[in-house]
């Protein structure tokens, strides 16, 4: 009990003290989280005789429920309504980002010998953007004020869309496993009747959730709200369903009660603790070892999927008519990748086969740090990416109609 | 005025005013309140931000830009610096004044109210502690010291209808 303590002691004292160096430095914190859990865990600090956090089960329940708080707000963030609204221009752009980005990591996984299932992990890992990255950056250089703000964000609105489908398909053909067809098929059927379950009570239960939250006591608010989270989402893993879509479903019919804000005011230092246990809970499982065998898909990785996150972020940009500087700005602001990539190699560590358990998530924290690092760089510096692609003078872009 | 309002998924709301010279205003609404105004001078360019501010104090400001916090602040600070009753009044002689045209003597505004007119505002010339003979036109702004009640008065004759 006493030694357990300590531990996360520690655990909380190593996030704190890389947060503040994130802070300082202005870089995002969610490579520094994890970067913190493989120095203070087992392969390093553990290696070299030092005390260290031990990759425990306390931790990694505490991680998981950082993952069900991170889907959770990304659910109450949703709206069908908005989606629809603008639905055209963001389906758009959503769906080149889909389709140019997801086959380039799945292509690279069947190149490299892997299964279908490794590669559609790898697919998930390079296709998704990160929308706590990009947003932040936005903010941070003040692109939020700009036309080029909508597209991106409008193309995340549609990745978590996407990563909802993909993770609920995903997850059932990695715990499903290895029983054939039939398993996979039998899997896929509880995943599709459970979350279509799920999803209709969300879409017709307003009513009841408003009644749950119906509370002035801020505590009592609070514990409502997890205690309808959680359990849900537990039930949905004990059936072998996606946790993380469940929690996102929930969230969902959260948004639509009312209690919108009051929820993402009162739970964001919740889930901000949790995601950054589940930040550092990646790192410990990663053996910086692991990370020479997954050098070469993470080069090859690195090398295609930014100039298509680059690519598919400038169509995306003019299918909103914007010029083709801002459409390139597009572009650079979607190459961040994080915490989705994290979750989906988490979900890949608890597959069967040595290239799930070991090579994809080792793959997926050298990715995000890359990907993190380099998409804020080029955010930064946009102007130089700028000035490369639109070498020798301007182009006709700039004629072209703004959008208003 | 138009003005164009867009969602920002995960971040808050967006609202570009038309400032007529082909610049706009460009206000970020926060969910957590914060708001941060940027300028963009052309479509082409980028915004260059100018300031943020928290809910409460974007709140004030957004009242002060009304014209509905001013008139209190400036009655209340006169009223503390000169003690008691009396209070310090700006007042614009209107086109249809009674007084425009006439000398402050011919008026007797101080006969008819109790109010002084200290001084008299012209454009940037100004006239301090005018005489009987001094003259008012539509367009000034005389500077008037008496009770509160006086000065009210005053006020009102020189508004006119």
């Amino acid at each position: 009990m006493a030694a357990a303590l300590l531990e996360f002691g520690y655990l909380f004292a190593v996030l704190a003290v890389v947060g503040a160096v994130a802070l300082r430095l202005g870089l995002s914190v969610i490579p520094l989280y994890v970067g913190g859990g493989v120095v203070a865990g087992p392969y390093v600090a553990g290696r070299f005789g030092l005390p260290y956090v031990p990759n425990g089960e306390v931790v990694t329940i505490l991680a998981e429920l950082g993952i069900v708080l991170l889907l959770f707000f990304l659910g109450l963030e949703f709206s069908l309504d908005r989606l629809r609204a603008s639905g055209a221009k963001i389906g758009r752009a959503g769906v080149i980002d889909l389709a140019v980005n997801l086959p380039i990591g799945v292509a690279i996984g069947l190149v490299l010998g892997w299964s279908p299932v490794e590669a559609l992990l790898l697919g998930g890992i390079v296709y998704i953007s990160s929308s706590a990255i990009v947003t932040k950056t936005l903010i941070d250089l003040g692109w939020i004020a700009d036309p080029e703000s909508e597209p991106i964000l409008g193309t995340l609105v549609f990745e978590d869309l996407a990563i909802a489908v993909y993770l609920a398909v995903v997850t059932s053909l990695v715990l499903g496993g290895d029983g054939g067809v039939a398993a996979i098929g039998r899997s896929l059927a509880i995943a599709f009747g459970f979350l279509g379950l799920l999803f209709v009570a969300v879409q017709y239960g307003t009513a009841l959730f408003a009644r749950v939250l119906d509370v002035e006591n801020q505590e009592a608010f609070v514990l409502r709200a997890l205690a309808v989270v959680v359990p849900i989402s537990g039930a949905a893993l004990a059936l072998g369903v996606s946790e993380a879509v469940a929690a996102f479903f929930v969230g969902m019919g959260f948004s639509t009660s009312g209690h919108r804000e009051r929820l993402e005011h009162l739970l964001v230092s919740v889930r901000d603790v949790f995601a950054a246990v589940f930040f550092f809970w990646i790192g410990l499982g990663t053996d910086p070892t692991l990370l020479a065998a997954a050098a070469v898909p993470l080069a090859i990785a690195v090398v295609l999927s930014t100039p298509s996150k680059v690519l598919s972020g400038y169509l995306g940009g003019r299918a909103y008519d914007l010029s083709a500087h801002r459409s390139l700005r597009v572009g650079v602001g979607m190459v961040p990748r994080g915490e989705f990539s994290l979750v989906i190699a988490a979900l890949a560590a608890a597959g069967t086969t040595p290239v799930m358990r070991d090579i994809i998530p080792a793959f997926a924290v050298g990715y995000v740090f890359v990907m993190s690092a380099l998409g804020t760089v080029l955010m930064q510096r946009s102007d130089l990416v700028e000035r490369l692609v639109f070498r020798g003078g301007e182009t006709d872009g700039e004629a072209s109609a703004e959008g208003a | 005025m138009t003005v164009y309002e867009s969602d920002l998924p995960g971040v808050g709301k967006k609202h570009e005013v038309d400032l007529g010279d082909g610049s706009r205003l460009v206000i970020v609404t926060h969910n957590t309140g914060k708001r941060e105004v940027f300028r963009r001078a052309s479509a082409d360019s980028d915004s260059e931000k100018l300031f943020e501010l928290t809910d409460k104090l974007a709140r004030q400001v957004g009242t002060l830009l009304e014209g509905a916090y001013f008139q209190p602040v400036q009655t209340e600070t006169i009223e503390t610096l000169l003690g008691g009753d009396t209070l310090i009044e700006w007042v614009e002689v209107g086109a249809n004044s009674d007084i425009a045209g006439k000398t402050l003597g011919e008026s007797d505004l101080r006969q008819a109210t109790g109010a002084s007119v200290i001084a008299i505002e012209r454009g940037d010339e100004v006239v301090t502690s005018p005489g009987g003979d001094a003259m008012v036109e539509a367009g000034d702004t005389l500077v008037v010291i008496g009770p509160k009640t006086a000065c009210r008065d005053f006020v009102a004759l020189v508004k006119g209808a």
